[in-house]
């Protein structure tokens, strides 16, 4: 599903954020990328969404190859990626129901299987009761999970969290982690979650996948955090 | 079915409009000026045209002959006078043709020309048209060599005027359309680019779920579009209203300059401003967007 062969990031100032580094994650797979602040693990996400090219390596999704990926094809792409950021990123003048909705208007999708799609999502993350709130009506572990509801809305075959409890508290960032982990098991959908959370990456005994300083140092299946 | 909805985007291209108020309004006030200067002197240029027509005898001298000629003597001037280069015809007006014609053109006062009916001051002319204006001097020199002939009236100070005046009203009116049109193009941009701006959080979002540079865009180009078709309508009426006025004015008080009817001029207007308004609009945006949409 997604295979690292080699990867090398060199971004423009000349910082070397990634440097061989190579793994693969299988269909349905969870993982987590661990690592200290500057380790290279945003960097990843970003490769991964195409916001940036790789440096030197081969990146490959779902049998696409990202290296030589025209810019023009890049949206279409990412509609088979579900992404979820720490700052949730969600649209502030549009309600949950809407902000949602919105990803599926994006792709064309008919209005009728928006109205269809849209309420079972938002119950899937438990908040078919706040349809019609604002995100700044929403405590950060609610605004999270619209996010997460919205990165399903178009059935991606994989979802790729940014530290997606980074601003939330330990509570709901449980929470959080717990739905992933069951998009994982009862969707079948890859899974990547880069975090900083020793206790819950410990908690959920998946694979770990170890960065420091742009190169992978441990990767474990029912690993621990280092 | 995949499709997109129009709605949205109108109502985007809408809410772009109202979110940006200050520079869509300015944008608007730019453009119909441009449009109503446009207007203005096209309008101009068309009722010149018009009176040009009107006036008619602008290819033509009248000579006036002379009271006691025979008509073999006035045939012989005709022939004498076709046979001459730069000739395309000559028409005779026999002295009760000329009476009659200014009759009618007098026919609200009949007293005038009753007292005249016996005596008629009028003479009999031939009216020779030309082909070229260039070579009428020479026409004239010798028109006037022919003996019968006591005098031409040759009207090429007003044709030539009025036909000075419509070149330097189209000379005129092209520089300052292509500086307003530049002006309105640069505003516009300016707009979309504020717009573009003031979204830029939201259209990185959108990018991240997969939205398409067209999708993006599509908006924007009718917000610029929207701009155009609002300063088309605006400077419609008012050039509409303008022309209006001066019509009624000139209607009643001027009796030498004929107003074309507005409806004539009304379509080339609304068709002239609408394609102005929508391609200044859509090219503003255009070009604003193509800086943003690289990646
Ligand atoms: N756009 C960029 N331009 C230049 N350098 C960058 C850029 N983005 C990241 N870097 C550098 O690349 C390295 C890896 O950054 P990255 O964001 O991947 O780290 P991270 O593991 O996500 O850290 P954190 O845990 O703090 O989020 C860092 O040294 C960072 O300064
Ligand atoms: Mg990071």
């Amino acid at each position: 599903m997604i295979e690292f062969s080699k990867v090398k990031k060199v971004y423009p100032n000349g910082t070397v954020a990634l440097d061989n580094v190579s793994f693969y994650v299988g269909d349905a797979e969870f993982a987590f990328i661990v690592g200290a602040s500057g380790a290279g693990k945003s960097t990843i996400a970003k490769l991964l969404l195409r916001e940036e090219k790789v440096t030197a390596g081969q990146l490959v999704v779902n049998e696409m190859h990202l290296n030589d990926m025209p810019d023009r094809v890049v949206p279409y792409y990412r509609r088979q990626i579900g992404m979820v950021f720490q700052d949730f990123r969600l649209f502030p003048n549009k309600t949950v129901y809407e902000n949602v909705a919105f990803a599926m208007q994006v792709v064309g999708e008919p209005a009728r299987n928006i109205r269809r799609r849209v309420p079972a999502l938002l119950d899937v993350v438990g908040l078919s009761d706040k349809l019609k709130r604002f995100p700044d009506e929403l405590s950060g572990g609610e605004q999270q999970r619209v996010a997460l509801a919205r990165a399903l809305a178009n059935n991606p075959k994989v979802i790729i969290a940014d530290e997606p409890t980074g601003n939330i508290d330990p509570q709901m960032s449980m929470e959080i982690m717990n739905l992933l982990v069951k998009i994982n098991k009862n969707n079948n959908k890859t899974v990547l979650v880069v975090t900083h959370e020793k206790a819950l990456v410990d908690y959920f005994q998946k694979r770990v996948i170890t960065l420091s300083e742009g190169h992978i140092i441990g990767d474990r299946i029912g690993g621990m955090f280092e | 079915m995949r499709g997109y909805s129009f709605r949205y985007f109108l109502a985007e291209g809408f809410k772009g409009l109202w979110r940006n108020g200050f520079m869509s309004l300015a944008s608007v006030a730019v453009l119909t000026s441009c449009l109503i200067v446009l207007g203005a002197f096209s309008t101009l240029v068309a009722n010149i045209n018009f009176n040009l027509e009107l006036i008619g005898s602008v290819n033509q001298i009248v000579t006036f002959l002379e009271p006691e000629l025979t008509d073999e003597e006035i045939l012989a001037i005709r022939d004498n006078i076709l046979a001459m280069d730069n000739v395309s015809d000559v028409k005779y007006i026999s002295k009760e043709d000329a009476y009659n014609s200014e009759k009618e053109k007098y026919s609200e006062y009949p007293e005038l020309f009753a007292k005249l009916e016996n005596d008629n001051p009028y003479n009999a002319s031939l009216v020779v048209t030309y082909v070229n204006v260039d070579q009428v001097p020479t026409l004239q020199y010798n028109l006037n060599q022919i003996d019968g002939i006591y005098k031409i009236s040759y009207r090429s100070d007003i044709a030539a005027g009025i036909r000075n005046f419509k070149n330097t009203v189209i000379f005129v009116s092209l520089w300052f359309l292509i500086l307003l049109l530049l002006v309105s193009l640069f505003v516009i941009i300016n707009t979309i680019n504020i717009a573009i701006f003031s979204r830029r959080q939201e259209i990185g979002i959108m990018r991240y779920i997969g939205a398409t540079n067209w999708f993006i865009s599509v908006p924007f180009i009718i917000e610029g579009v929207l701009i155009g078709l609002i300063s088309a309508a605006i400077a419609f009426v008012v050039d509409w209203n303008v022309y209006r006025y001066i019509e009624s004015v000139i209607g009643s008080d001027i009796k030498f300059i004929m107003v074309m009817p507005f409806s004539q001029l009304m379509w080339m207007l609304v068709g002239s401003f609408a394609v102005i308004g929508f391609l200044c609009g859509a090219i503003g945006s255009l070009i604003s967007l193509q800086r943003y949409m690289k990646a």
